[in-house]
């Protein structure tokens, strides 16, 4: 085996290595072989609150409908779920505590507001709605004049 | 080949962050100011980050997504960002960190960091050489604050960082509030750890805050959603005191801004710390 080869092989290892400890990280998976499971789990749980905290910015009414509780409800729909960006990591949140009755008046209206404007599928990037769109390029021309 | 150390001004510097640009536009006079590289885009700067050079203030492209310790190479359209955000904002020196932030498709929103291993130099190694030479300016490299180790560890965190800066040439970005964080999750003296880190190749500083959370008792989190601890506070005392001429250093805030008087006071004491001019107009 020349030393290039060996090489590669080492980052190969390295490379599964490291998508093994993401996953677990991120999405649910096993911890890998080694590490100390309880500051994986420390570090899982600190990810999901940084999420949450991103969340918030993108979603204030929902975060501030849940209070001192934000974080708890967040974890509570997402932790095990990859991020998804904080627009549709909170969308999955607010339409979970809609389906459940639990949105207040305030992100009740925040989630109205953006389920008439964009379509949004639950799986991927949300789309501005046609609609939407059209009147928003009108509202751009109008306001060129 | 040794790049010089930076040209940053000394003084105290801040993270410039869009809910916070009204406050540093009107009421703090900074040293520098750092921005970060993927929330910006090189032709059309944020106004307020426009303002900061046309006062004179040096802005540093702080990159958080080229993930140089992944093992893939790195991706050339963001390097090409951080060197148009360096062109674009006149930069004396950009940086980045020692860590991977993706792996096998998948993002992870935040820094993780690599096996202190010889493996891991090569990677390392390979992708700042490829992130360098696309760079008319220094690039400084900032080792994280991470919550667990890898088991396969063979080097120390301040051999690993004194290897990689020989290899590379790079210059440090030294965070002792991560310093601070590592050393008390590993159960290390602050001050011996920071003693070992290669002083001589700070470029710049950051400070941030941090605290424990009530899950996990005992261990501390970087969070930069908090006050910075008197003792990272202590820490940068003495990193003054090993250094020849006190380093410019700033301020990382990330969240839950509190009142202006409060920044405006951690500003204060960051100076008194680091032996700078007051930044507070």
């Amino acid at each position: 085996m020349t030393p290039e080869s060996s090489g590669a092989a080492e980052r190969s290892g390295l490379a599964a290595r490291q998508a093994e400890l993401v996953a677990a990280l991120i999405a649910g998976g096993a911890a890998p072989p080694g590490f100390d499971a309880a500051r994986l789990d420390a570090a899982r749980r600190a990810l999901v609150r940084k999420r949450a905290d991103e969340a918030a910015k993108a979603w204030p009414l929902l975060a501030a409908s849940c209070g001192a509780d934000w974080q708890r409800a967040f974890a509570a729909h997402r932790a095990g779920h990859e991020p998804v960006g904080a627009l549709r990591d909170g969308w999955d949140v607010a339409r979970a505590l809609h389906r459940r009755g639990e949105l207040n008046s305030g992100a009740a209206a925040e989630l109205a507001e953006r389920e008439s404007a964009f379509r949004y599928d639950g799986q991927g990037a949300p789309h501005p709605r046609r609609g939407v769109r059209f009147r928003r390029s009108v509202a751009k021309l109008l306001a060129r004049r | 080949m040794a790049e010089t150390a930076a040209p940053l001004p000394a003084g105290v510097g801040i993270g410039w962050r869009p809910e916070i640009a009204g406050w540093v536009a009107g009421r703090i006079a900074p040293a520098f100011c750092e921005v970060i590289a993927e929330s910006i885009a090189p032709a059309a700067t944020p106004r307020g980050v426009v303002e900061l050079r046309e006062r004179g203030i040096p802005v540093v492209p702080h990159g958080v997504r080229l993930s140089l310790g992944s093992t893939e190479p790195v991706e050339d359209r963001r390097v090409a960002h951080l060197a148009a955000c360096a062109a674009a904002l006149q930069a004396p020196l950009v940086s980045e960190h020692v860590a991977f932030v993706r792996a096998g498709g998948r993002e992870v929103g935040h820094l993780l960091p690599v096996p202190r291993t010889r493996e891991a130099l090569n990677v390392l190694t390979g992708n700042i050489r490829r992130t360098q030479a696309e760079l008319d300016v220094p690039l400084a490299l900032e080792p994280i604050a991470a919550l667990f180790d890898w088991p396969d560890d063979e080097y120390t965190e301040p051999d690993f960082l004194t290897a990689l800066l020989e290899r590379t040439g790079a210059v440090l970005l030294l965070d002792v509030a991560n310093v601070y964080a590592n050393a008390v999750n590993r159960g290390q003296d602050p001050e011996a750890v920071l003693d070992r880190f290669p002083l001589e190749r700070v470029a710049y500083v950051h400070v941030a805050g941090g605290a424990e959370h009530p899950d996990d008792p005992g261990l501390y989190h970087d969070t930069h959603t908090h006050p910075v601890p008197s003792a990272v506070l202590g820490l940068v005392e003495l990193l003054v005191e090993r250094t020849a001429a006190a380093p410019p250093i700033m301020l990382e805030r990330d969240g839950r801004y509190p009142p202006a008087a409060e920044l405006e006071a951690e500003l204060d004491a960051i100076a008194v710390a680091a032996g700078h001019l007051a930044v507070v107009r």
